[in-house]
């Protein structure tokens, strides 16, 4: 059975890939190990699994303008994330996603860190502002 | 968007292909966040070095120079990633030394004041209330919009140079009104001792609290905080919370009474935050058994009157075996600092002095940790002890005088 979750705010073309849920805020620089592309703070949710090819969940942004440039970086180091789905975002994530031409969305009317363990496939579609879940 | 001839003739290509392609992002970024207009802008600040923007990023801006596009308003540059001395415990690679130098090239040619400085707001340009600018640095964001009452939100990445290249950005977040708005109500009833206590009271306030459209309003402040202090609670709301203003009754612009800063709208909580909620925080970080360990004074870079207060406390003593100390501030700073003998006076006790770079954002930090076998990372800025943990410190909080006890014993208290 598949489950839609509507979002706020959504840019982007229309993906699908397999979710990597976080449980807390995400940072590119203060989470990220950019050269290997693995999440490498002590004691973060996800520490040491890779965002590459990612469908990154995450509840909450977190300072820092890195991500204005990360993502863009991470996409020439061939290890970036395939979308971003925040549950509140700042601009930042907005500016870099744009950058990297990577789909992102904000809100959502079900709770997707509850929803979703990593590893399910989900389906972001900008356009009607919707995420499908497999 | 609604766009004004000016800005239709850019989107057009009339004014080259580099403002063609930043009103473009510019449109994207503005559509996600329902922005109607574009707002004119007095002053860009940006931010951009190798080690966050790689390959692709310096290609991009090489591109954009060459073009021979230049900046719009006014613009200065953020801290850079890598401090061009011979110092050996900070060496950056050699090759990406050579794009960093590359890459300042190409931001003169476009007419950026290469300042290097996180602190723009002490040193170089100080907004008036309502004025519009587009600065990519979240401390020099919440600053702008809290102290000055000037409204920007954070412009990261192409964002700010998009900005400085066309001189308008999007009107949406902390242009407007609305969203400037106070929503979480903060009632201090603490002793704020020194510059620590206010990146501790940033935390308090920030970590539970994520969320850039958070607006707190700080009460019960009754002495008028330096420059630095709300410097240091700014850099840490943003870095802990993702916001990008606060108000302080009697102290910011906008913010004459609670009621005034929330524009009559109640609060959506209240926090109130004691000496023992300080102190709280220090006693929260624990260090981890270590032989070399090392003291920081950065993130943001330093004030005159920060260099002015750690010369103070290191003069007539030195830095401890297995212990590094470290100081970055920016360039006009660093000569000022220099000429009125801080600068000797922190050498001659054995401190390391850096311009024009933060430290969390050094080029290759992980290695650099690795090869002097940093452990601790002790800092009196509760920012800088959030944003380096990808680097995989220890990093923790003390205050000023204690920071220096510490690099100058070698005890970790």
């Amino acid at each position: 059975m598949t489950t839609i979750v509507q979002v706020d705010r959504a840019w982007g073309p229309k993906v699908t890939g397999q979710a990597l849920v976080m449980r807390e805020g995400f940072s590119p620089r203060y989470d990220l190990d950019r050269v290997t592309g693995i999440i490498s703070r002590i004691g973060h949710s996800a520490e040491g699994v890779s965002v590459k090819g990612k469908i990154l969940v995450i509840p909450t942004s977190k300072g820092g303008v890195a991500g204005g440039w990360a993502f863009f970086d991470l996409l020439h180091k061939g290890i970036a994330p395939l979308a971003l789905v925040f549950g509140k975002l700042n601009p930042v994530m907005v500016q870099g996603a744009v950058l990297a031409n990577m789909p992102i969305t904000e809100g959502w009317d079900q709770d997707l860190v509850q929803l979703l363990k990593t590893g399910d496939t989900i389906t972001i579609d900008p356009e009607n502002k919707r995420i499908s879940v497999a | 968007m609604k766009l004004n001839q000016e800005e239709l003739a850019m989107l057009n290509g009339d004014k080259g292909r580099a403002v063609q392609e930043a009103i473009k992002f510019q449109i994207e970024v503005g559509k996600f966040f329902n922005a109607e207009r574009f707002v004119p802008i007095t002053n860009a600040h940006v931010m951009g070095d190798i080690e966050v923007m790689g390959d692709g990023g310096l290609d991009m801006m090489t591109q954009i120079a060459e073009e021979g596009a230049k900046c719009a308003v006014p613009s200065t540059s953020n801290a850079r990633c890598m401090h061009f001395s011979d110092e050996p415990a900070l060496r950056p690679d050699e090759g990406e030394e050579k794009k960093e130098r590359k890459l300042l090239i190409q931001l003169r040619k476009m007419d950026i004041n290469t300042t290097d400085t996180c602190i723009n707001y002490q040193t170089v340009y100080q907004p008036k209330l309502g004025e519009h600018v587009a600065w990519g640095d979240t401390g020099t964001v919440i600053y702008a919009n809290s102290v000055f009452g000037a409204r920007t939100n954070f412009e990261a990445g192409k964002s700010s140079f998009a900005a400085a290249l066309t001189g308008r950005t999007p009107a949406y977040g902390f242009h407007l009104d609305e969203v400037r708005r106070g929503n979480i109500l903060v009632n201090v009833d603490a002793r704020m001792k020194d510059l620590a206590d206010w990146g501790a009271l940033g935390k308090i306030v920030g970590h539970p609290n994520q969320d850039y459209f958070a607006v707190p309003v700080f009460t019960g402040i009754d002495t008028t905080p330096p420059p630095d202090a709300l410097k240091h609670l700014g850099a840490s709301l943003a870095s802990y919370g993702s916001m990008a203003m606060f108000h302080m009754v009697g102290v910011t612009p906008e913010a004459p009474s609670a009621e005034q800063a929330m524009g009559g709208q109640a609060p959506r909580s209240i926090i109130k935050v004691s000496d023992q909620d300080i102190q709280a925080i220090y006693d929260a970080y624990r260090y981890v058994d270590a032989r070399k360990n090392i003291v920081v004074f950065s993130g943001p870079q330093q004030s005159l009157f920060e260099m002015q207060t750690l010369a103070r406390l290191f003069e007539g003593r030195s830095v401890a075996p297995d212990m590094t100390a470290v100081i970055t501030t920016n360039h006009a700073v660093y000569s000022d600092a220099k000429r009125l003998g801080y600068v000797d006076i922190l050498e001659k006790a054995g401190v390391t002095l850096l311009q024009g770079v933060c430290f969390y954002i050094l080029q290759r930090l992980t290695q650099i940790r690795e090869e002097n076998a940093w452990a601790n990372l002790v800092s009196n800025s509760a920012k800088i002890v959030n944003t380096i943990t990808a680097h995989r410190f220890n990093t923790v909080l003390r205050r000023t005088a204690a920071c220096v006890d510490i690099a100058c014993t070698g005890d970790l208290k």
